[in-house]
């Protein structure tokens, strides 16, 4: 029940929010230098159609009236019209956002796990040789630029040995052929994920291994660790029942506060990899000039950002008793 | 029957500075049943000794010589497999609740359940359970607030669950640290009165260490003043409290008798401990002591016998006196 | 989330000149960060690329072939394998890699150490003014350090650049500052409400010391340490998120910078054939970024551990 209060008191907070970066892009679209109309009309349109879509925009009418236009068709579902693609640019990132979500949360998942398991281990073994290696490892994986380990991934993976595809999401013939199942067509995407995926596994492992360890590190002080051993409990009960719970937590959080940069470093991978997801889709929207499909896409991502915040702050209070909100 | 015999005990931290002396020398007793008082300020070496017994001394410390001896076996020389079979099956530990003792993200019961498992083989979860009902029936812990978080606990009642902890494997020695300090006047004598009642009923030995001179004569047996790492003075509860020998029992008493009585005089303001990384040749306590003189400064100090029972370790007092 | 706020306890005699306590802190920092080896390897790593952007200027003046941008070898026309001539081969129009590499380093501490600078001052005036004042100031300046969190600095820019157009390298750097003083903010603010309570503000502002001087002669020295520590943090985050933007495409098309040249790699199909020209930037920029960390994390060991949590993302 007090758990519902605060999400709905949360929810109220993300619309704000996502309420005032819908304006500021609205003006930014509108204000910016140069010509608003070519920002929102499709510079291979008929003349016909350019005014027709101008009217219908209301970009002949004062801010004002265009704001409350542009609030009318965001919410209406009417995003634009790709200037590229030429389709609606809601069909476009419909599409695209599963691709997203599934390399995405799989990466940050893998990685959380992994990352937790690993700081545990170097944080017990603390000032020894496996802990030294872990933390060192760690270290450089959180460093490596990004798209520079993609294109070495894909170079070695992809073309040095030859093990994976190396780019894309899908085989177009194993796609056409009728003949194979469900079953083979996922295992052709998980094919194709192995290298993007191993790319942001990569990055964001580092990362979780080296707040997990300093948590681990911190909690190992705390008293109840000491009770536990007077209780004579063994050592691995006490490293994954009553520390690792506790150390995990900071995790939790660490993986809320660099969500945004995931999503840049997903958006890079993406590109690099032609994954068809939102952050690629956003990059060559940018790239060919594709106003509306950049501005929906960015909108998209600001969403995913917002419920994913608050997604982490439930699992957070799932996790730790002490917290009711 | 002794229980617990200690000689000639000393630990050292391991520190930036070089070694520190945190407990020099000491000796002590306990029989079955009996409890033994440490008294002193923070820092001066008593909470040492409770961790050393249970072979919880942190990694940068070490026992560097003296013996303990627990049911006639020598704890010190026991490997860490056996050492943790004796933990809590026969040497308990309550911890000072409100310095988080229990674990945040697990249940209370579990938690006393856990000590349980862990030491009797092939008991049942369901078996523990039921043993952990008994035993919060017997620190008067409401049966309906088992299953909750130690957050959802007041201060007092997390206390009673690490005693209630702490009698799980009916162990023979219980070592309570501070086990009152963090609760308010009345919920301290509740549970002091507790303590008193199940160590008759469990015929428990129980090292009590405290801060507070007057919680250790009230329940204590024999007490031990520690002063900067040394045992000052050491004798029977009422020999030590009535007729305190060394000047630092005389302070610690006289501090006491000023907050119940309505004279309240100003002390003079202590000067602080000694530094323990290069300890002063002397009598430790000579810069705060009211009666010592220049001998003091370089004499080592003596135990000297203030009756059968009472013994203080000092250098300005010569027997006779 | 701000943390709770756990000062240590022993607080310090309130007349005690600031000043001096500085000098003093200093040297007990250094002295620990000196037995540190990560942070002395950092230190070191930071030295060798500080000397690369300081010999950038030499190869242009040894011969104008050398100048990275410009500066194309008359008998090359297409990317070459390292030579005598050319230390790390040349790229696909004969321009030499390794002086394009040195220009790199000087681009990348150009926009890490500006960018930070700005972020950080950005984030210490807000968080010390959002703590200091607090009500209505502290409410309003941490929403919107809270909003421009959640924001994907990189696509942010991304999107600033589609509306603009070609952004210049301080425009860039600029973005980046603005984009990222949020995480500093909440720290010094952290820092600034426990400092509030002790003895010698109080102390201060009985004394009849104004808001302004107050905060700048009384909180500014006691935060100034953790902005630093930060510092070094942003300084990463700018770098990476400059070199990310150039590899998209997105540079100063009038520098040479690291992310550049990964992008003239990718983008002119020599990934597979050429890696000299593929290794060296990106081995630059993930050591660089990994030096300012390393400083990063042995300078945080040095002040107190417990303020920080906070993030250390990049």
């Amino acid at each position: 029940m007090e758990l519902n209060k605060y999400i709905l008191r949360r929810l109220i907070e993300i619309t704000v929010i996502f309420f005032v970066i819908l304006t500021v892009l609205f003006l930014l679209f509108r204000l910016a230098p140069g010509d608003p109309v070519s920002r929102m009309v499709d510079p291979s349109m008929t003349a016909e159609d350019a005014r027709r879509l101008i009217e219908q925009l209301g970009l002949d009418q004062p801010l004002g009236t265009q704001y409350i236009i542009y609030l009318k068709s965001f919410f209406s579902g009417d995003l634009g019209i790709s200037f590229h693609y030429g389709v609606p640019v809601l069909d476009i990132i419909g599409e695209r956002l599963p691709n997203t979500i599934l390399l995405f949360t799989t990466s940050v998942i893998l990685a959380a796990l992994t990352g937790i398991f690993f700081g545990k281990i170097a944080s017990w073994h603390k000032g020894k040789k496996i802990d030294s290696w872990l933390t060192i490892g760690a270290l450089i994986c959180h460093t490596l630029f990004l798209p520079w380990l993609a294109l070495i991934i894909i170079w070695f993976f992809g073309y040095r040995i030859g093990w994976f595809p190396l780019n894309g999401i899908l085989s177009p013939e194993i796609w056409t052929d009728p003949a194979n199942g469900f079953f083979i067509r996922m295992l052709d995407v998980l094919h194709h994920m192995a290298l993007p995926l191993m790319t942001l596994f990569i990055i964001h492992f580092g990362s979780y291994l080296l707040v997990m360890r300093s948590s681990m590190l911190e909690t190992l002080k705390e008293d109840y660790i000491i009770t536990a051993r007077a209780k004579g409990l063994e050592e691995k009960v006490i490293r994954n029942h009553h520390a690792a719970p506790n150390a995990a937590l900071p995790v939790v959080t660490s993986v809320a506060l660099s969500l945004a940069f995931s999503i840049n470093g997903g958006a890079l991978t993406e590109t690099v990899f032609s994954w068809p997801g939102i952050g690629r889709e956003l990059v060559f929207a940018v790239s060919n000039n594709d106003y509306p499909l950049a501005l929906a896409s960015f909108l998209l991502i600001a969403i995913v950002v917002l419920l994913a915040n608050l997604l982490v702050d439930i699992l957070y209070a799932w996790l730790d008793p002490r917290i009711r909100y | 029957m002794t229980l617990l015999d200690v000689k000639n005990l000393s630990i050292s931290y391991q520190t930036r500075g070089g070694p520190l002396q945190a407990v020099e020398d000491i000796s002590f007793a306990l029989d079955k049943g009996k409890t033994l008082g440490f008294v002193g300020e923070s820092g001066c070496g008593k909470s040492t000794i409770g961790l050393a017994l249970m072979g919880l001394l942190p990694p940068n410390t070490t026992v560097t010589s003296g013996s303990v001896r627990f049911n006639g076996s020598d704890l010190l020389s026991l490997s860490e497999e056996k050492l943790r079979q004796v933990r809590w099956q026969k040497i308990a530990m309550i911890f000072q609740a409100a310095m988080n003792a229990l674990n945040p993200v697990h249940r209370v019961s579990d938690q006393v359940a856990e000590a349980i498992l862990a030491h009797t083989p092939g008991i049942s979860k369901t078996d523990a359970l039921a043993q952990v009902r008994e035993l919060f029936d017997l620190v008067e812990i409401p049966i309906k607030r088992m299953n909750d978080y130690p957050h959802q606990y007041s201060g007092g009642m997390k206390q009673r669950a690490v005693i209630a902890m702490a009698l799980a494997c009916r162990p023979d020695l219980i070592i309570a640290d501070e086990p009152t300090t963090a609760l308010d006047v009345i919920v301290q004598a509740q549970i002091l009165d507790e303590i008193k009642s199940i160590q008759k009923e469990l015929n428990l030995g129980i090292l009590f260490i405290s801060h507070d001179i007057s919680v250790v004569a009230d329940v204590c047996d024999h007490i031990g003043v520690m002063y900067a790492g040394q045992l000052v003075e050491y004798g029977h509860r009422r020999e030590v409290f009535e007729s305190p020998g060394h000047p630092y029992t005389q302070e610690l008493v006289g501090s006491h008798q000023a907050l119940l009585g309505a004279q309240c005089q100003p002390q003079s303001a202590p000067s602080a401990a000694p530094n323990l990384l290069s300890p002063p040749p002397g009598c430790r306590y000579c810069d705060r002591c009211k009666e010592g003189g220049d001998t003091c400064r370089t004499e080592a100090p003596q135990w000297i016998e203030l009756s059968d029972n009472h013994r203080i370790f000092c250098c300005h007092r010569d027997p006779e006196e | 989330m701000s943390l709770p706020d756990h000062p240590k306890t022993a607080a310090r005699p309130a007349g005690l000149s600031v000043r001096f306590h500085w000098i003093r802190r200093f040297r007990e920092g250094w002295a620990i960060f000196r037995e540190n080896l990560i942070g002395r390897i950092g230190l070191m790593l930071l030295g060798l690329f500080g000397l690369m952007a300081l010999c950038s200027f030499i190869p242009p003046l040894i011969d104008p072939m050398y100048h990275p941008m410009t500066g194309v070898d008359p008998a090359i026309s297409h990317s070459t394998g390292p030579s005598l001539k050319h230390w790390l081969g040349t790229d696909f129009i004969g321009r030499d890699i390794f002086s394009q590499l040195l220009a790199g380093a000087r681009i990348a501490f150009m926009v890490g150490l500006s960018s930070a600078l700005i972020s950080i001052l950005l984030g210490t005036t807000i968080g010390m003014i959002a703590g200091y004042a607090g009500r209505i100031a502290d409410t309003l300046l941490m929403r919107l350090a809270d909003m421009i969190m959640v924001m994907p600095t990189l696509l942010v820019v991304l999107i600033l650049a589609s509306l603009f157009g070609q952004l210049s390298i301080w425009t860039i750097v600029l973005l980046i500052a603005l984009f990222r003083w949020p995480g500093v903010s909440r720290v010094i603010r952290a820092q600034t409400l426990t400092l509030k309570q002790r003895p010698f503000i109080e102390a201060a502002r009985v004394a009849g010391a104004s808001h302004t001087r107050i905060i700048f002669r009384h909180i500014m020295p006691n935060v100034l340490p953790l902005s630093l520590l930060y510092m070094t943090f942003r300084v990463t985050s700018a770098i990476i998120i400059e070199a990310a933007l150039a590899f998209l495409g997105f540079g100063d098309p009038g520098t040479v910078s690291w992310g550049m040249m990964l992008q003239w790699v990718w983008k002119t199909g020599h990934m597979f054939q050429a890696p000299y020209w593929l290794l060296p930037p990106g081995i630059c920029i993930s050591l660089l970024t990994l030096s300012f960390f390393m400083l990063g994390r042995s300078m945080d060991e040095v002040l107190d551990p417990r303020l920080r949590k906070e993030d250390t993302n990049r």
